[in-house]
């Protein structure tokens, strides 16, 4: 078999690479950091041929990497769970001046409490902010969703900037098969771009200026969301691409095991794995278990999400976030995407789990679908289910005494 | 009962303190009061808009208001400015109480339905207050106007003008110059219908269908905007003394200055704000200034 073994750091690295962007600004933070280290360390050594900065802040690296691409350059930048907090003011500049960069997103659990390891309330707080969003499963997704990411975002009917999510150790930390495509085969499918009205020393142009009025403001804020909605055919035609070029298919949902499926499980993310394993775990006895995988969180697949979850028994959303005082955040999203489709399953069970990264053992995933089991019969209530084993709080609640200082 | 008053004004006129003290004074009569401005950046000679609203009722409405009983135009420039358009949905019946020294029937001669009162409040402030500053006298024609008390009219202009920090002798001179404007009118008993109006939707498709990410690519477009009228007064060069020095050049924040082929400076009274920085640095005091509008 063909490819290399590599770390998620490693292949957003390498895919940065082989779209051969122009300018990296960067700032480091845990669990991202090893993919600036490897673009400096390529830069140095001269076998990329890219301008790499280190800035004060994520702030400054994402003020840096908006305007840079405003003049034309291909930016790519990286950043993890507080440094995304803190670049996010820029976040909404970039969209707004419609940039087209590429930011990865290494997924870290936010502070307070502090925390390394994985969920997504880093990447969904830029949930709102105009960027593109496309998550991933595997190291190999890592790479193939930045370049697709960037033929998403300079498409000229999109115009967006986007990110791409992958969880730290799950993923960043994680060595597994990668195939990387050939550089000449990558600059097929992703030529040099194309800037409109790019900003050059020798011809004036302002982006992003005060508008003062509410209906203008309007009118630009349409227009992104239109331009986001677009990138989902843009996204479609790049993946067909993609599969002819490279051989992997990609769409904005994947689904495993759906054919005959009435339990199924929406996620997204590293997890997936875990839960196609369940899924598998559920068919050996014999339930009718599938998964559906949400690689675009934005924009959102709401169409193609309800084809596929339409006349199913049961679904259960499985959230590695939590809005607190609301719940998982990507669930009211699947629910509304179903509130007027015929047939939508008339179960829909919300699951909170694997915050900062716990750990979930293949029998928490399975509980999912014999949960979703028992609310469809009528069973239990559909409550929100928050994943916690009790060994788990007995180990918690031991660190909190000791913390204390109880005997 | 509830009436609706919108004051439009530009940034240092007073229009907001305007629609605080006319609140305040229904508010002393015993009514509800809602106000609020609108200043966007707060840049000094731009449109401004405030509104009040005072209703013996509950005030269930908030925001712009759209279908004023009563408007107060602080400034007649503004009604050309199609930005500010000052006389937009006045109802039917309803009164614009406009400063201007130019005769009530050119203003609006398409309403005949409304009535349009003007009365020189700028020339009435210099006289009274050295200033253009005309909040009291506003609000004091839209308040007689409405038939708000004296009494509580008089405190409503005191508090607020203490309330923005002006010395007792500059809230005294207020006071007096409302006092002036307020015995100039007479209330009106307002019947007033809201005008008609047809709701037209656009569709996003509609909205979204250009390219929706248009840059200011035109460069040099300021000047289109023009600026002139924002100007009280407005500097004069006097060519026989002027040196051709260029500090007015130098100084003039506005780029309102050029010089000609003759080498002589020339002042773009279209854009020129009338701020008066040439006339403070001219060392030869060759710049004079001269009133607009009438204005000595």
């Amino acid at each position: 078999m063909k490819g290399t073994l590599l770390t998620g750091n490693a292949a957003a690295a390498s895919a940065a690479r082989l779209a051969r962007v122009d300018y990296v600004p960067a700032y480091p933070i845990t669990p991202q950091t090893e993919i600036i280290e490897t673009i400096a360390d390529w830069v140095r050594e001269g076998t990329m041929d890219a301008k790499f900065v280190q800035l004060e802040s994520e702030h400054s690296m994402m003020t840096a990497a908006g305007t840079a691409s405003l003049t034309g350059a291909r930016v790519f930048t990286a950043t993890s769970s507080q440094g995304l907090l803190y670049a996010m003011e820029m976040l909404y500049n970039v969209s707004g001046w419609r940039a087209p960069m590429v930011l990865v997103n290494v997924s870290r659990g936010l502070a307070a409490p502090i925390v390394l390891e994985p969920d997504h309330n880093d990447v969904l707080a830029a949930r709102d902010s105009g960027f593109v969003q496309l998550h991933s499963e595997t190291c190999q997704e890592v790479a193939d969703l930045v370049l697709l990411a960037y033929r998403v975002a300079e498409d000229r009917r999109v115009m967006l900037p986007a990110l791409v999510n992958l969880d730290g150790f799950y993923l960043s930390f994680t060595r597994e098969r990668v195939v990387l495509p050939e550089q000449k085969e990558v600059d097929k499918f992703l030529p040099a771009y194309d800037p409109p009205h790019p900003v050059r020393a020798t011809k004036a142009v302002a982006k992003g200026s005060a508008v003062m009025e509410g209906f203008v403001y309007s009118y630009f804020r349409y227009n992104m969301h239109a331009a986001a909605l677009r990138a989902k055919k843009a996204f479609s035609e790049a993946a067909r691409d993609y599969r002819e070029l490279f051989g992997r298919d990609y769409g904005p949902v994947e689904g495993y095991r759906l054919d005959d499926a009435e339990y199924v499980l929406v996620m997204s993310n590293s997890f997936t794995t875990l839960g196609r394993q369940a899924v598998n775990r559920m068919r050996e006895r014999g339930v009718p278990a599938g998964l559906l995988k949400l690689r675009m969180v934005r924009p959102f697949p709401s169409e193609e999400l309800a084809a596929l979850l339409r006349g199913r028994k049961a679904a259960a959303v499985f959230d590695q976030n939590l809005s607190p005082g609301s719940g998982g955040i990507l669930f009211p999203e699947v629910a509304a995407s179903m509130y007027h489709v015929k047939g939508r399953p008339e179960t829909l069970l919300p699951v909170v789990g694997g915050l900062g990264g716990k750990q979930l053992t293949s029998d928490e995933m399975t509980s999912i679908f014999e949960e979703m089991i028992a609310v469809r019969r009528g069973e239990k209530a559909p409550e929100p289910m928050f994943l916690m084993r009790s060994e788990e709080l007995a180990k918690a609640k031991k660190a909190v005494a000791l913390a204390e200082g109880e005997p | 009962m509830m009436l609706r008053v919108r004051f439009h004004g530009r940034g240092g006129q007073g229009a907001k303190t305007a629609s605080r003290i006319l609140g305040d004074a229904a508010f002393n009569d015993g009514f509800n009061d809602q106000d609020f401005p609108i200043y966007g950046a707060e840049r000094r000679g731009a449109p401004v808009a405030a509104f009040t609203r005072f209703s013996d009722g509950d005030i269930t409405e908030r925001g712009f208001i759209f279908s004023p009983d009563i408007v107060g135009v602080m400034d007649d420039s503004l009604i050309e400015d199609p930005l500010a358009n000052p006389f937009a949905g006045l109802r039917k019946g309803g009164c614009a109480v406009v400063n201007t020294t130019k005769p009530s029937g050119t203003l609006l001669p398409d309403r005949k339905d409304a009535k349009i009162i003007t009365i020189d409040l700028t020339g009435m402030a210099l006289k009274m207050l050295g200033k253009p500053i005309l909040s009291s006298g506003i609000a004091a024609a839209v308040a007689r106007v409405a038939g708000v008390s004296e009494g509580s009219f008089l405190k409503a202009v005191a508090d607020e003008l203490r309330e923005v920090g002006l010395s007792e002798e500059m809230v005294k001179k207020n006071v007096e110059f409302a006092m002036a404007v307020y015995g100039e009118l007479a209330p009106l008993t307002l019947r007033t219908e809201e005008l008609p109006s047809k709701l037209e939707l656009v569709p996003l498709a509609v909205v979204v269908s250009g390219e929706g990410m248009e840059d200011v690519t035109q460069t040099g477009n300021s000047a289109v905007r023009h600026t002139g009228n924002w100007r009280t007064y407005r500097p004069v060069i006097d060519y026989r003394r002027c040196t051709d020095c260029m500090i007015c050049y130098a100084y003039c924040p506005e780029s309102a200055m050029s010089v000609g082929e003759d080498g002589r400076v020339r002042i773009d009274y279209e854009n020129c704000k009338g701020c008066m920085i040439c006339l403070t640095e001219c060392p030869l005091k060759a710049i004079s200034q001269s009133g607009e509008r009438g204005l000595q």
